[in-house]
């Protein structure tokens, strides 16, 4: 029976319920951290308390940045950091805790995944001693500190980084188009979605394109929560999304490339060929998007634009620092219509790890130690970190790639701005169901009637729960 | 014992039951050589209660609770079956993976029953049986992954090398976008299935006819039967237990189907069952609940729901063609 053996997979280890509620173990000679003020832990004094080895699971290549900088510190301390394919992650940490597996000691996960984690018991409970984790509740940035916590409030996990979104910009065609490149000013231009497609019309109209795609507003898109006690709620902000996004496309405001895809990146360092929607959606597959270096060939004879904004989060700045080339100093980063959020690695220690004391030393260094958090600057090159005396310390150092703006207090101000209480479970399935109703209508395969009546089904019997209210 | 030169030889065959009878020994070593046996059956015992008792059994249990993957498993009662029921997308994938298997298996069956013919055709007297059996065999040896990847890459719509064979001898106008529409997506999988599959058929039909004794068709030549009549009257009904076989074996791996439509077109997220759901099947949607939504009591439901289905649909096959049997 294959249904039965695919099941197995999932059921054969089940059974062991570990709500977290496990006592840390530690040797006897574990110092007590309590109390101890972010800023002071100082990773030498590392206590290799229930062992000198450290297992990390982790789908961020990140950590392994963070492993080695600590193995310099702990010379005596064994780092073992397995990377997950993020499609994999989530089973195969259910797998190894579902079966009792003493090690991964530290797991991590990104925010729509948390609430499964916490329910299964996977992350140890931050809160009690040794820890003592609500003593750094101030150190963090205040979004990222309640996505860490469970539905109970305890303290599970904390994150390096804060990812609140914004609109990445060229100053130059700011100029030329609207006489100003100020970030106040042109964050107006995208004030609400009508505003946006104004925008955007303007922008055609002088040759040039709002966006590659019309992807590039989804991380504002969640001003509102998508279950609230238990109901569906798509509200006209949702639809509004859904409208804009469909004028983007059937309207030619867009360059009709796909995020991630080749000429995105492109879009970054000036002119891109203006694609068709069938090359977006494949029906014409004569460009392969994806492919560099077939790509310049195969769109030799089209026309070209320069795209105006990006839509991301603050770890675009990196996205951003691989690829402007020639356009470095000439970005900005201004507000979205809304305040939104994308990612984010939050670290935890598995609630079964026979190695608690380390791993928490581990966790510290990476969230908790201003040291850690400027190195992580400087080695990641600008991702902006979650320890809030680092962040204020840093508000005025000056991006060149973006005109010498101040983007840590930019991105302070937007993350101040987030309400993590919207994040649902439920998120990124019916996230995906409502962008397949949208590109159903965008590409003419629905109506707007078919296509939501089908995202309602989907919800309903996916979630039997939630209540659809159509 | 060791039987030397200037011993006696023991009668042969040499009888150890009479001997060990003969000195009183026969009871306790019976016995030894019974244990052992069972030692030599735990090793398979030990990895079916494992690996396949197990899983059917805790997955039936799983079927009425609500367990996530994780945490306790509440008990639910019915509830997760009845919401199998009224699941219309469950009814819906249903009929996706009857439309592909339905397709396949008269493709399969007919090109293995057209094969067997031929090959058992006594005027034919084709050669190299085992040759064109291997051959035949082969598709089935590959795996699923190179299979989907390869008719992936023929079946391009711009560049592949069967739509292009297509424009050249200009059997269409326009190359054909066989993934990518909902009237054809479904039929090339079942296509390639009976691709993958025909041979196993074949082999089983063949070994039936080979089966049959010669007198028969000897008899039948004898008293003038035509090819058809023979193959009518006396292939045909001698056939049947082995077509049911067939039938049934691939009714059940075809109501199962995953692998190929998963691959060909479902591994980039959020592209599952695409075209238009069309290559959704039923064990696709319990992955779904299992391993995305991680809904592992509803999962075993729809498991254990299909186990049923295809239970009724075997033992209906049983009845009727079992019964023209006798």
């Amino acid at each position: 029976m294959l249904a039965g053996a695919m099941v197995l997979g999932m059921t054969a280890c089940g059974g062991t319920d570990n709500a977290g509620q496990g006592s840390t173990s530690g040797g006897d000679g574990a110092a007590a951290e309590s109390g101890t003020e972010a800023g002071d832990t100082k990773a030498a004094d590392t206590q290799a308390a229930g062992g000198d080895k450290l297992v990390i699971w982790t789908l961020a290549k990140d950590l392994e940045q963070f492993a080695d900088h600590y193995k310099e510190q702990n010379p005596n301390v064994t780092v073992e950091t397995v990377v997950i394919e993020p499609a994999n992650y989530v089973t195969k940490v259910q797998t190894a805790l579902n079966g009792g597996q003493k090690e991964p000691d530290i797991i991590v996960g990104e925010p729509q995944m948390l609430e499964d984690f916490y329910d299964a018991g996977y992350f140890e409970d931050l809160n009690q001693a040794p820890y003592n984790a609500q003593d750094y509740a101030d150190q963090i940035v205040d979004y990222v500190w309640d996505v860490g916590q469970d539905a109970e409030g305890i303290q599970r996990a904390i994150s390096y980084q804060i990812t609140p979104a914004g609109i990445y910009y060229r100053r130059d065609i700011a100029k030329e188009v609207f006489g100003t490149d100020d970030p106040e000013e042109v964050g107006k231009l995208f004030a609400d979605y009508p505003t946006i497609l104004e925008t955007a019309n303007t922008l055609k109209g002088a040759g040039y394109r709002i966006f590659a795609s019309d992807a590039e507003i989804n991380y504002f898109s969640g001003d509102s929560a998508w279950v609230i006690d238990g109901v569906l709620n798509v509200d006209q902000g949702r639809k509004d999304y859904q409208d804009l996004c469909v004028a983007l496309y059937q309207d030619d405001l867009t360059a009709y490339a796909n995020q991630w895809s080749t000429p995105w990146y492109q879009a970054m360092a000036g002119e891109v060929p203006i694609l068709s929607a069938d090359i977006q959606n494949y029906a014409d597959d004569s460009v392969d998007v994806w492919n560099a270096e077939s790509f310049a060939e195969a769109t030799a004879g089209m026309d070209k634009t320069e795209v105006f904004a990006f839509g991301l989060p603050s770890w675009g700045v990196l996205t951003m620092r691989d690829n402007v080339q020639g356009t470095s100093g000439k970005w900005g980063v201004c507000a979205g219509p809304a305040y939104g959020f994308g990612g984010g690695t939050f670290i935890g220690i598995s609630s079964q790890s026979e190695r608690k004391e380390l791993a928490w030393d581990f966790l510290k260094f990476c969230t908790l130690n201003e040291e850690t958090a400027n190195w992580w600057i400087e080695a990641s090159q600008g991702d902006t970190v979650s320890l809030i005396p680092v962040l204020e310390a840093h508000a005025d150092d000056a991006n060149e790639i973006y005109g010498g703006q101040k983007l840590y207090k930019f991105w302070l101000e937007q993350a101040q701005g987030i309400d993590y209480s919207k994040v649902t479970r439920y998120d990124k399935f019916i996230g995906d169901e409502w962008g397949r109703a949208t590109t159903a209508i965008k590409t003419g395969e629905k109506n707007k009637e078919d296509a939501w009546n089908e995202f309602y089904d989907q919800v309903e019997s996916t979630y039997p729960e939630i209540t659809v209210n159509r | 014992m060791r039987y030397g030169r200037r011993g006696p030889r023991p009668p042969f065959p040499y009888d150890m039951e009479e001997d060990m009878a003969k000195t009183g020994a026969m009871n306790s070593k019976k016995k030894d050589v019974n244990k052992i046996a069972y030692l030599f059956v735990l090793p398979f015992v030990i990895v079916f209660l494992v690996f396949s008792v197990y899983p059917v059994l805790r997955t039936f249990y799983l079927s009425f609770t609500n367990y996530k993957g994780y945490g306790d498993a509440v008990w639910a009662g019915l509830d997760n079956y009845i919401r199998v029921f009224k699941d219309k997308f469950f009814w819906k994938d249903l009929w996706n993976t009857v439309k592909i298997w339905g397709v396949n298996i008269i493709l399969q069956l007919g090109l293995a029953f057209l094969l067997t013919v031929i090959f058992s055709d006594i005027k034919y007297k084709i050669r190299g049986l085992a040759v064109f059996r291997a051959v035949y065999y082969l598709p089935n040896l590959i795996a699923a992954t190179s299979v989907a990847f390869l008719f992936k890459t023929l079946l391009d719509w711009k560049y592949g090398s069967f739509n292009q064979l297509l424009l050249m001898l200009g059997i269409t106008q326009e190359q054909v976008n066989w993934l990518g529409s909902t009237s054809t997506a479904p039929y090339v999988i079942s296509v390639i299935g009976a691709w993958m599959w025909f041979g196993n058929s074949f082999i089983i039909l063949m070994a039936g006819v080979q089966g049959i004794p010669k007198d028969y068709f000897e008899a039948a030549a004898i008293d003038g039967a035509g090819r058809w009549t023979v193959f009518a009257k006396i292939t045909m009904p001698l056939l049947r237990p082995i077509m049911l076989y067939v039938f049934v074996t691939s009714l059940i791996g075809g109501l199962q189907l995953f692998d190929l439509p998963f691959l060909m077109n479902g591994v980039a997220p959020g592209t599952a069952g695409e075209p238009a759901g069309t290559l959704q099947t039923v064990v696709m949607y319990l992955y779904k609940f299992g391993f995305e939504t991680h809904q592992v009591g509803y999962a075993s439901a729809i498991a254990y729901t299909l186990f049923f289905i295809i239970l009724i649909v075997s033992v209906i096959q049983f009845k009727t063609l079992g019964k023209e049997e006798d």
